[in-house]
Protein backbone atom coordinates (compact mmCIF):
# COMPACT_ATOMS: atom_id res chain seq x y z
CA UNK A 1 0.00 0.00 0.00
CA UNK A 2 1.65 3.44 -1.22
CA UNK A 3 1.79 5.99 1.87
CA UNK A 4 -0.36 9.15 1.85
CA UNK A 5 2.39 11.50 0.22
CA UNK A 6 1.91 8.63 -2.92
CA UNK A 7 -1.24 8.96 -2.89
CA UNK A 8 -1.14 12.59 -3.23
CA UNK A 9 0.76 12.54 -5.59
CA UNK A 10 -1.10 10.15 -7.75
CA UNK A 11 -3.82 12.80 -7.39
CA UNK A 12 -2.10 15.45 -7.97
CA UNK A 13 -0.86 13.26 -11.41
CA UNK A 14 -4.58 12.89 -12.53
CA UNK A 15 -5.43 15.90 -11.59
CA UNK A 16 -3.32 17.26 -13.68
CA UNK A 17 -4.26 15.36 -16.48
CA UNK A 18 -7.67 16.65 -16.08
CA UNK A 19 -6.95 19.75 -16.45
CA UNK A 20 -4.15 20.21 -18.71
CA UNK A 21 -5.90 21.22 -21.82
CA UNK A 22 -8.12 23.76 -19.99
CA UNK A 23 -5.21 24.96 -18.16
CA UNK A 24 -2.51 25.36 -21.04
CA UNK A 25 -5.54 27.66 -23.28
CA UNK A 26 -6.32 29.96 -20.07
CA UNK A 27 -1.82 30.02 -20.08
CA UNK A 28 -2.39 31.29 -24.13
CA UNK A 29 -5.20 33.53 -23.61
CA UNK A 30 -2.78 35.34 -20.42
CA UNK A 31 0.90 35.39 -21.93
CA UNK A 32 -0.31 36.56 -25.38
CA UNK A 33 0.45 40.14 -25.54
CA UNK A 34 -1.59 40.52 -29.10
CA UNK A 35 -4.62 40.60 -26.79
CA UNK A 36 -5.80 43.26 -24.81
CA UNK A 37 -4.93 43.43 -21.31
CA UNK A 38 -8.41 42.94 -19.69
CA UNK A 39 -8.73 39.57 -21.53
CA UNK A 40 -5.63 38.82 -20.80
CA UNK A 41 -6.10 39.42 -16.95
CA UNK A 42 -9.55 37.63 -16.68
CA UNK A 43 -7.68 34.86 -18.25
CA UNK A 44 -4.67 35.10 -15.39
CA UNK A 45 -7.70 34.86 -12.64
CA UNK A 46 -9.15 32.04 -14.30
CA UNK A 47 -6.02 30.50 -13.94
CA UNK A 48 -5.63 31.49 -10.25
CA UNK A 49 -8.78 29.59 -9.80
CA UNK A 50 -7.62 26.20 -10.78
CA UNK A 51 -6.78 23.98 -7.98
CA UNK A 52 -3.56 23.43 -6.52
CA UNK A 53 -3.11 19.96 -8.02
CA UNK A 54 -3.94 21.08 -11.05
CA UNK A 55 -0.26 22.58 -11.35
CA UNK A 56 2.35 20.22 -13.46
CA UNK A 57 5.08 21.84 -10.60
CA UNK A 58 3.11 20.09 -7.53
CA UNK A 59 3.70 16.20 -8.91
CA UNK A 60 6.63 15.09 -7.26
CA UNK A 61 8.83 12.04 -8.44
CA UNK A 62 8.44 9.81 -5.82
CA UNK A 63 9.69 6.12 -4.78
CA UNK A 64 7.22 3.40 -5.79
CA UNK A 65 8.18 1.29 -3.06
CA UNK A 66 9.04 3.32 -0.22
CA UNK A 67 7.78 6.86 -1.11
CA UNK A 68 10.93 8.56 -0.33
CA UNK A 69 11.27 11.71 -2.30
CA UNK A 70 15.15 12.25 -2.43
CA UNK A 71 17.78 10.22 -3.55
CA UNK A 72 15.30 8.78 -6.74
CA UNK A 73 15.78 7.18 -9.91
CA UNK A 74 13.03 8.37 -12.16
CA UNK A 75 13.50 5.66 -15.13
CA UNK A 76 12.95 2.96 -12.39
CA UNK A 77 10.75 5.14 -10.04
CA UNK A 78 12.88 3.87 -7.01
CA UNK A 79 14.71 5.63 -4.29
CA UNK A 80 18.89 4.34 -4.15
CA UNK A 81 18.04 2.38 -1.36
CA UNK A 82 15.16 0.48 -3.07
CA UNK A 83 17.09 0.62 -6.36
CA UNK A 84 19.72 -1.13 -4.75
CA UNK A 85 18.40 -4.36 -2.99
CA UNK A 86 16.26 -4.40 -6.00
CA UNK A 87 19.09 -4.74 -8.16
CA UNK A 88 20.95 -6.98 -5.97
CA UNK A 89 17.73 -8.87 -5.91
CA UNK A 90 17.90 -9.61 -9.58
CA UNK A 91 14.22 -8.11 -10.49
CA UNK A 92 15.46 -5.29 -12.43
CA UNK A 93 16.29 -6.08 -16.43
CA UNK A 94 18.94 -5.41 -17.22
CA UNK A 95 20.77 -3.91 -14.40
CA UNK A 96 23.63 -5.80 -12.41
CA UNK A 97 26.04 -5.19 -10.46
CA UNK A 98 29.58 -3.26 -11.46
CA UNK A 99 32.80 -5.70 -11.33
CA UNK A 100 36.12 -4.93 -13.36
CA UNK B 1 31.49 42.45 -47.40
CA UNK B 2 28.44 41.85 -44.10
CA UNK B 3 28.68 45.28 -42.84
CA UNK B 4 27.26 46.88 -45.68
CA UNK B 5 23.89 44.90 -45.55
CA UNK B 6 21.35 47.74 -44.36
CA UNK B 7 18.75 46.56 -41.54
CA UNK B 8 16.27 46.63 -43.82
CA UNK B 9 17.47 44.31 -46.70
CA UNK B 10 18.17 41.80 -43.41
CA UNK B 11 14.64 42.46 -42.25
CA UNK B 12 13.46 41.82 -46.02
CA UNK B 13 15.66 38.16 -45.80
CA UNK B 14 14.15 37.05 -42.58
CA UNK B 15 10.48 37.91 -43.87
CA UNK B 16 11.13 35.91 -47.16
CA UNK B 17 12.53 32.85 -45.02
CA UNK B 18 9.15 32.73 -43.05
CA UNK B 19 7.42 32.92 -45.85
CA UNK B 20 9.86 29.76 -47.72
CA UNK B 21 9.43 27.93 -43.76
CA UNK B 22 6.20 28.61 -42.69
CA UNK B 23 7.18 29.86 -39.69
CA UNK B 24 5.32 33.01 -37.99
CA UNK B 25 7.32 36.61 -38.74
CA UNK B 26 7.52 38.28 -35.74
CA UNK B 27 9.99 40.87 -35.74
CA UNK B 28 9.34 42.37 -32.50
CA UNK B 29 9.84 39.27 -30.60
CA UNK B 30 6.11 40.07 -29.02
CA UNK B 31 5.10 37.04 -26.53
CA UNK B 32 2.45 35.42 -28.41
CA UNK B 33 1.91 32.69 -26.12
CA UNK B 34 2.42 29.98 -28.98
CA UNK B 35 4.37 27.92 -26.82
CA UNK B 36 2.20 26.85 -24.21
CA UNK B 37 -0.47 25.65 -27.48
CA UNK B 38 2.94 24.43 -29.06
CA UNK B 39 4.14 21.70 -25.96
CA UNK B 40 3.16 18.47 -26.48
CA UNK B 41 0.66 17.01 -23.15
CA UNK B 42 2.62 16.18 -20.33
CA UNK B 43 -0.43 14.63 -18.13
CA UNK B 44 -0.45 11.29 -20.29
CA UNK B 45 2.73 10.01 -19.53
CA UNK B 46 2.88 11.46 -15.54
CA UNK B 47 -0.11 9.54 -14.63
CA UNK B 48 2.20 6.58 -16.23
CA UNK B 49 4.93 6.83 -13.61
CA UNK B 50 4.01 4.46 -10.93
CA UNK B 51 3.17 1.46 -11.39
CA UNK B 52 -0.37 0.08 -10.79
CA UNK B 53 -1.55 -1.20 -7.57
CA UNK B 54 -4.22 -3.90 -6.89
CA UNK B 55 -6.77 -2.28 -4.69
CA UNK B 56 -8.20 -5.38 -2.47
CA UNK B 57 -10.99 -3.04 -0.56
CA UNK B 58 -12.24 -2.44 -3.82
CA UNK B 59 -11.79 -5.90 -5.13
CA UNK B 60 -13.17 -7.71 -2.34
CA UNK B 61 -16.26 -5.24 -2.47
CA UNK B 62 -17.15 -5.72 -6.10
CA UNK B 63 -16.21 -9.80 -5.80
CA UNK B 64 -18.20 -10.01 -2.54
CA UNK B 65 -20.18 -12.50 -4.04
CA UNK B 66 -17.88 -14.79 -5.69
CA UNK B 67 -16.18 -15.20 -2.12
CA UNK B 68 -14.13 -12.87 -1.89
CA UNK B 69 -12.92 -11.08 1.64
CA UNK B 70 -10.73 -8.52 2.52
CA UNK B 71 -8.98 -9.63 5.67
CA UNK B 72 -8.00 -6.29 6.81
CA UNK B 73 -11.40 -4.99 7.06
CA UNK B 74 -13.08 -8.34 8.82
CA UNK B 75 -10.69 -8.10 11.07
CA UNK B 76 -10.58 -3.81 11.96
CA UNK B 77 -14.42 -4.66 12.21
CA UNK B 78 -13.83 -7.16 14.28
CA UNK B 79 -11.77 -5.39 16.58
CA UNK B 80 -14.20 -2.77 17.00
CA UNK B 81 -17.37 -5.00 18.03
CA UNK B 82 -14.73 -6.50 20.66
CA UNK B 83 -14.00 -2.80 21.83
CA UNK B 84 -17.46 -1.89 21.64
CA UNK B 85 -18.06 -4.93 24.13
CA UNK B 86 -15.67 -3.96 26.50
CA UNK B 87 -17.21 -0.50 26.70
CA UNK B 88 -14.10 1.15 25.15
CA UNK B 89 -15.80 1.86 21.66
CA UNK B 90 -16.04 5.23 20.11
CA UNK B 91 -18.50 7.83 21.91
CA UNK B 92 -21.76 8.00 20.23
CA UNK B 93 -22.16 11.03 17.87
CA UNK B 94 -23.98 14.10 19.17
CA UNK B 95 -27.53 14.41 17.90
CA UNK B 96 -27.67 18.32 17.72
CA UNK B 97 -24.75 21.20 18.63
CA UNK B 98 -25.98 21.13 22.62
CA UNK B 99 -24.34 17.73 22.73
CA UNK B 100 -21.27 18.18 21.46
CA UNK B 101 -18.64 17.45 23.76
CA UNK B 102 -16.39 20.52 22.52
CA UNK B 103 -19.49 22.88 23.35
CA UNK B 104 -19.49 21.20 27.18
CA UNK B 105 -16.06 21.71 27.24
CA UNK B 106 -15.87 25.24 26.52
CA UNK B 107 -18.69 25.90 28.99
Amino acid sequence: MPNIRVLRDIKARELVKANEVIRRAYLYVARNESLPPQVRHQAQLQLNTLGRYTRPTTVKNRCSESGRGRGIMSEFALCRYQFRLKALNNEIPGVRKASW
Amino acid sequence: MAASITPSRLAALVKTRCQIFQTAYNPTSARTGAKYLRARLRGPSMVKYYPPVANIAELARTYKNAGVVDFAEAQRLKDVEDKKRRGKGAPAKAKDKGQSRRTARRR
